[in-house]
């Protein structure tokens, strides 16, 4: 497994148990706004790297090249 | 309700009500201009789709900002959707909301490298003239009533009536403010099709379909606060009826009219801020 897979998953784990500890909890407000406005985010960013498709290792070279840059 | 059950759903609804509102908005611009234009949920099937899609990062992108800055303009607007239809909380916040916007658009397109991205950078600088008559909006909403708190605005109009017919011109320049933001609208000249998709040309993928979420929920934001702020307490069903002639009436003036040059775009919302200020002052003092 890649290393972004892999962080995607932690990161995922982790926004993910943060939101359900503020559902079945009910924390103090100011806990809930702040995992609110980490979690949610990063949570379906990371779901989004889990589940996005993925090319051939030979096809990935031909993607990272360089955009124009002629000026 | 649990407060984060209250939230993620108010996201969800925000997101789901936007991208529908977007379809729709180019449903009839499509039917104006003779076409038969795409279905209203094409928006949320875009999403989708760009949401599995792979996304590749560029050489030149400067890593991890360039995903980051994705992030950051969801967190925005999940922040003024706490701000709003949950806390009903402060109106300045929506301003701020509306500058880091600007300021995202701005390194979202410097992150990449790509000219495109640069063009939009620097448009996105241009574009913060938007947020002239919305300093101007909030200003005359404190003279008018007294608070910049959205729950004590709303308390206001169920006493006074709405502030849309007591503070016109505020509403006419805050309605410029949610054209500026619109997709194809005379002033949209961070995203023109000169400069291919501006600040989102090298964010392709799934950070595409991430983008297109906090877009979706922008959209929805930006017509609550119309709606809460210058009409005043909303049913549920009040609400979707008028974001729903917001988008029409956004839909009809994109449709007709080109995008500006960078520069015209600028003055005119300029032209517009000064014209609604003054004239608001003046009708204060009546």
């Amino acid at each position: 497994m890649d290393k972004l897979k892999i962080i995607s998953w932690v990161l995922f784990i982790v926004s993910v148990g943060s939101i359900l500890y503020a559902l079945i909890f009910n924390p103090a407000s100011w806990i809930v706004y702040a995992i609110a406005l980490v979690a949610i985010p990063v949570s379906v960013l990371s779901f989004g790297f889990i589940g996005m498709a993925k090319g051939n290792k030979e096809e990935e070279e031909g993607k990272r090249r360089e955009p124009f840059i002629g000026y | 309700m649990n407060l984060m059950l209250n939230i993620l759903l108010n996201v969800i609804i925000a997101f789901l009500i936007g991208t529908i509102l977007i379809g729709l908005q180019r449903k009839i611009m499509a039917r104006i201009q003779g076409r038969p234009g795409p279905p209203i949920i094409q928006h949320l099937l875009h999403t989708l789709k760009f949401f599995i899609k792979e996304s590749a990062f560029p050489k030149t992108a400067a890593m991890p900002f360039y995903v980051a800055i994705t992030a950051m303009l969801f967190v925005i607007w999940v922040a003024a959707v706490i701000d709003g239809p949950v806390t009903e909380g402060s109106l300045l916040l929506i301003f701020a909301i509306y500058t880091i916007q600007k300021i995202g658009e701005h390194n979202a397109g410097s992150s990449s490298g790509s000219p495109y991205g640069k063009m939009s950078c620097v448009r996105a600088v241009y574009s913060a003239a938007a947020e002239v008559p919305l300093f101007a909006v909030l200003i005359i909403i404190y003279l008018k009533a007294g608070t910049m708190n959205i729950s004590s605005i709303i308390n206001y109009q169920s006493i006074h009536g709405p502030l849309l017919f007591t503070i016109p011109l505020a509403a006419i320049m805050f309605f410029v403010l949610i054209l500026s933001k619109s997709q194809y609208s005379p002033f949209a000249i961070t995203k023109g099709k000169d400069i291919v998709s501006g600040y989102e040309t090298e964010h392709f993928g799934l950070l595409r379909g991430y983008l297109m979420i906090s877009e979706s929920i922008a959209w929805y934001m930006l017509l609550w606060v119309f709606l809460t702020v210058f009409i005043g307490p909303l049913s549920l069903p009040a609400y979707l009826i008028g974001m729903v002639v917001l988008s029409t009436i956004v839909a009809f003036i994109n449709a007709v009219t080109p995008i500006l040059n960078p520069n015209h775009s600028v003055m005119m919302q300029v032209s517009l801020a000064f014209i609604g200020i003054a004239g608001s002052i003046v009708l204060l003092m009546i």
